[in-house]
């Protein structure tokens, strides 16, 4: 994974981010390509794409645990006004949207799969990777992301500080270890995906996650 | 180019979403399906409820001529007009 010099390492101060409705930047697709890619597609694709470069056949993992809140309030309350459902919207309503429209924007049919994981869909998501690694995948595309709720759902949702997409590219290694013992603690005030990548790009030898009864540990093997 | 297929222009670039495209962007003799303006099938499910939103009309997906009518902007405005006057 390519890192940043820049990005702040283990002690860097973490800056909560202000979201004024920014649209990532998904310009390499032609216009008819992109228009039915919400935000949260968008954010998905922008950190999936460079990773993907070179890699026709790419398998991938999704994993959001919220999905696209604002579509599907959208559609509920058209549903509430006795409007028509819009067939657009209807079609992309799907947990697993966007992998669809990924596989067929780089017309790669390879096996990929939209997980919600409750609090810990990252450890999962991995988990499933690692699946696809040894069932003989070469690499295996990680996805997480997740939208701002609207309004509505904000007080239901409280692991969402701001909207993030973070994009991992997995090969089989020794380089981490991934673990999962019984066990309570303070989940992270942080995405964990995003404490995940800091400690990716610092020397932090050690991560832990608690969701529910689950402890999982991520370390890093000693060289 | 009429009033009406104007309208209708400016109803496609905003119910499908076709950022970066203007109404003179799209002849009114352009295949809008396939071919052409590249719409595919839930392109034409999403024009033809916006269609009957605007415009107030029924068209019955199921009709043999139904897709005749939706070839091109200025067949869509001829279809229109037919309607309201009926």
């Amino acid at each position: 994974m390519a890192c940043l010099g820049s990005w702040p390492g283990q002690h860097g101060r973490l800056v909560r981010l202000v979201d004024a409705g920014q649209q990532p930047d998904v310009s390499a697709l032609p216009a008819m390509q992109r228009r039915r890619l919400s935000r949260l597609a968008r954010m998905a694709f922008h950190v999936a794409w460079p990773l993907a470069e070179a890699r026709p056949q790419l398998p991938m993992v999704f994993a959001s645990r919220h999905g696209e809140t604002p579509r599907t309030l959208g559609i509920l309350t058209d549903l509430a006004h006795n409007e028509p459902l819009s067939p657009t919207q209807f079609s992309l309503s799907v947990h697993n949207a966007i992998i669809g429209l990924w596989s067929i924007q780089r017309g790669d049919h390879s096996e990929m799969t939209a997980l919600a994981g409750a609090g810990d869909g990252l450890e999962n998501a991995v988990l499933e990777a690692c699946g696809l690694l040894h069932d003989g995948a070469p690499a295996v595309l990680l996805v997480i992301a997740e939208e701002a709720p609207p309004e509505l759902y904000a007080p239901f949702i409280d692991d969402v500080p701001f909207p993030y997409a973070v994009g991992l590219l997995l090969t089989l290694g020794d380089d981490w270890q991934l673990q999962l013992n019984r066990g309570d603690g303070a989940s992270s005030e942080w995405p964990h995906a995003l404490n995940l990548v800091r400690a990716l790009c610092s020397d932090q030898p050690t991560l832990q996650h608690h969701w529910k009864s689950r402890q999982w540990t991520w370390s890093r093997n000693e060289a | 180019m009429s009033d009406l297929q104007l309208e209708i222009k400016t109803l496609i670039i905003d119910a499908l979403g076709l950022e970066d495209m203007a109404a003179e962007d799209i002849a009114a003799d352009l295949t809008l399906f396939g071919e052409g303006l590249g719409l595919d099938s839930v392109d034409a499910l999403e024009l033809g409820l916006a269609i009957q939103k605007r415009f107030g009309i029924k068209i019955d997906a199921e009709a043999k001529d139904t897709r005749k009518h939706f070839a091109n902007v200025a067949s869509l405005a001829a279809f229109v007009s037919s309607q309201q006057t009926a």
